[in-house]
């Protein structure tokens, strides 16, 4: 009778809340026993059930997450401490990134850049020799530990790979002679460009041309041949990929690259997705060595000095 | 939104009640509400049967002056039609009128007598379309054909017979607009045997057995054998048997009688193409090696196909060429083909794209880019085969 009487003066809006959900509590005990139990009514009368709850709320959420961030112990890592050595596969027929010396012995830069690497960690670059197109797949079974053989970034092996910074850009740029004045492609409207005919910057150029940009393409029957006509004043351009660009920089061609890289194809350094303590090494080994100028005295020694300027 | 649509009931309890009731719709109503809903099926029903299908557009023709030039395209892992579709029209754009494509045995009878039409009808039609003669390459084992466990290209002799009926399905299907099957591929390396000791003999027993049945069905279908990867491999290697070696034993075996055409793979590698052939040298005329076993064994009537080939341009393969190299040999297979050798029908190169970058050197044996951009080389090709080309 009481509470009859108390809600009949209550505003008629409230009273009718109040009927909805206790249609609702009616409903639900008829409907599902879980629904007729009410959550916030036990948290509010005991407390320490939200504790609980909490705790086991970050207990899963943290076992999920480690769960899913791949294995807590680097076993590669682990490895590699015990044995002393990061054993490192490249394809050594590609010079200077790699090649065999009279002795058969490994040298070039990224076998010393294996070395340097392996050295900040107290250990030993061990060299295995493998086949280009096998590289990937020795990774894979354990075989090495990493790849650097003047690898690709490959975005449909990121599911098995871990791919670090690129530590050289090898795609196509558009070069020109030390002194000049272009800085990108409209500036050669009415010039020239050399490149290596049939080559990807002989593709390039030929899509920029159909792009409506208003060079003269000059194919020529090698690398060598384009850049000399740059070099000669015979071109007012080039299009070559990074590699052939800095062999010639380090011969003392006084040439320059300009603008963007116009088809990246970086070289990566490649470590198995199942070793995390492996991976945050190398990407703060790569980071010390640039930071030291290391890599750069590194590139220095294989490809040779920049042309001074006059 | 069907929680908040009870929620909206439960508070509201007498809504319900104003909801109207289908019997009183009147009968224009109902028909306009039938007409929508079977509109929406047909469309649902159209969306899905040709999510995957782009207009065949009109008849063409290949324009070339050279009728033996061909590449082998890369179809069977491509599954948009639309791509399907402008692979095809740059073939004929490029000015070749043959293709080679594989149809994988295993993924068109995934069960056994189950077929899977769909994307095979893709890439015949539309390569039809496209004026192109199609040159089917038929292999790869399904599951059910082969024991557990072992490798794709593993196939028993007791199971050949399921192979030529595979053969004779396809032959059945497309015998209009495909006019030559090859058995087979590579059959003389044993990585392309089931990781088996090369056996001339067991494939000649397979063209035994699917030849007949595809003649059968089908008699105007010609069939390719041999297909063989040139290979300078000793005598007694695990891995290879030499491909002159081998062809004089399919011979030997009694193959004469059981293929029409012989199927060809004349790679370059790091030879000009007119470089002399050898026999101990792996090179574009090394095709006149095989030619002569075929006359010396008395089928010298028969024609050949080069259904593989070409040359690489990788920066560091030991085996490939400068590109400029590539875009001249490549000029002169086909003319050597076109004026040398009239025992050839064509000169199918390897290939023309992949439907993703493999980041390997058989990136560099195709024509234009995964995104379809075109290569230096197509351009010269295609320049070659308008007869306007001309080396700088």
């Amino acid at each position: 009778m009481n509470d009859q009487r108390r809600s009949g003066e209550r505003d008629p809006l409230r009273a009718e809340t109040d009927r909805t959900n206790r249609q609702w509590l009616v409903a639900g005990r008829h409907g599902s026993r879980w629904t007729g139990f009410s959550v916030r009514g036990s948290f509010g009368r005991r407390p320490i059930l939200w504790i609980v709850a909490c705790v086991l709320a970050l207990a899963v959420g943290g076992w999920l997450l480690l769960r899913t961030g791949g294995p807590a112990v680097d076993e590669t890592w682990l490895e590699m401490q015990e044995r002393g050595s990061w054993r490192v596969g490249m394809d050594p027929s590609f010079p200077p990134f790699e090649t065999l010396d009279a002795e058969g012995a490994p040298i070039g830069y990224d076998v010393d850049l294996a070395r340097e690497i392996a050295a900040t960690w107290g250990l030993e670059a061990e060299i295995v020799a493998i086949g280009y197109d096998s590289l990937l797949d020795a990774l894979l079974v354990d075989r090495v530990d990493a790849v650097i053989s003047a690898f690709p970034y490959n975005a449909r092996m990121t599911k098995d790979v871990h791919y670090s910074p690129p530590y050289f850009e090898a795609g196509v740029r558009l070069v020109v002679g030390a002194d000049a004045a272009f800085e990108e492609i409209g500036d050669l409207d009415g010039g020239t460009v050399a490149v290596e005919w049939g080559s990807r910057g002989d593709a390039i150029a030929r899509r920029l041309q159909r792009e409506g940009a208003g060079f003269t393409r000059l194919p020529f029957e090698s690398s060598e041949k384009a850049i000399e006509a740059l070099v000669s004043g015979a071109s007012s351009a080039l299009l070559i990929d990074g590699v052939t660009l800095r062999l010639a920089q380090g011969e003392g061609k006084g040439i320059r690259a300009v603008g963007a890289v116009l088809d990246e194809d970086p070289y990566v350094i490649a470590v198995s997705i199942k070793a995390p303590k492996l991976q945050s090494a190398l990407l703060q080994a790569l980071a010390t060595l640039e930071e030291e100028g290391r890599l750069g005295l590194l590139e220095e020694r294989w490809f040779g000095q920049y042309a001074r300027r006059e | 939104m069907i929680g908040r649509f009870a929620s909206f009931l439960r508070r509201n309890p007498d809504s319900i009640n104003r909801i109207p009731r289908l019997a009183l719709w009147s009968p224009r109503a109902r028909k306009l509400i039938g007409a929508l809903l079977l509109c929406s099926v047909v469309g649902l029903t159209y969306r899905s049967y040709f999510r995957n299908w782009v207009p065949f557009g009109p008849q063409r023709t290949v324009a070339t002056v050279n009728l033996k030039m061909g590449v082998h395209t890369r179809l069977t892992d491509e599954p948009d039609a639309a791509k399907i579709k402008r692979s095809l029209e740059m073939v004929r754009e490029m000015g070749a009128p043959w293709i080679v494509e594989y149809f994988p045995w295993a993924y068109y009878e995934p069960r056994r007598g189950q077929y899977e039409w769909s994307h095979p009808d893709l890439v015949i039609d539309h390569a039809s379309r496209q004026g192109l003669t199609v040159i089917a390459r038929l292999g790869y084992v399904p599951e059910w054909a082969r024991p557990e466990d072992s490798h794709h290209l593993y196939l028993a002799e007791e199971d050949y017979e399921a192979f030529g009926r595979y053969a004779v399905e396809f032959v059945r299907r497309y015998r209009d607009r495909v006019g030559y099957l090859i058995i087979w591929n590579e059959p003389n390396l044993s990585l392309e045997w089931g990781f088996r000791p090369v056996d001339p003999a067991s494939y000649v027993r397979m063209l035994k057995v699917v030849y007949p049945m595809v003649k059968e069905a089908a008699p105007e279908v010609q069939v390719l054998a041999g297909a063989l990867a040139p290979t300078l491999d000793p005598p007694g290697s695990e891995w290879s048997v030499n491909d002159l070696d081998y062809l004089q034993q399919m011979y030997d075996a009694g193959a004469a009688d059981y293929f029409d055409i012989l199927a060809i793979h004349a790679y370059g590698l790091g030879f000009d193409a007119d470089e002399p052939a050898g026999e101990t040298v792996v090179n574009f005329r090394r095709s006149e090696l095989l030619r002569e076993i075929m006359v010396r064994n008395g089928d010298g009537d028969k024609t050949a196909m080069i259904t593989e080939g070409g040359w690489n341009d990788h920066p560091r393969w030991t085996r490939a060429v400068r590109p400029a190299q590539r875009i001249v040999n490549s000029v002169r297979a086909y003319e050597i083909a076109r004026t040398e050798w009239p025992w050839l029908e064509s000169v199918c190169l390897w290939v023309f794209r992949f439907p993703w970058d493999q980041k390997s050197y058989q990136d560099y044996f195709t024509f234009v880019g995964t995104d379809f951009e075109p290569k230096a080389i197509y351009l010269e090709m295609q320049e070659y085969a308008a007869g306007r080309f001309k080396a700088p």
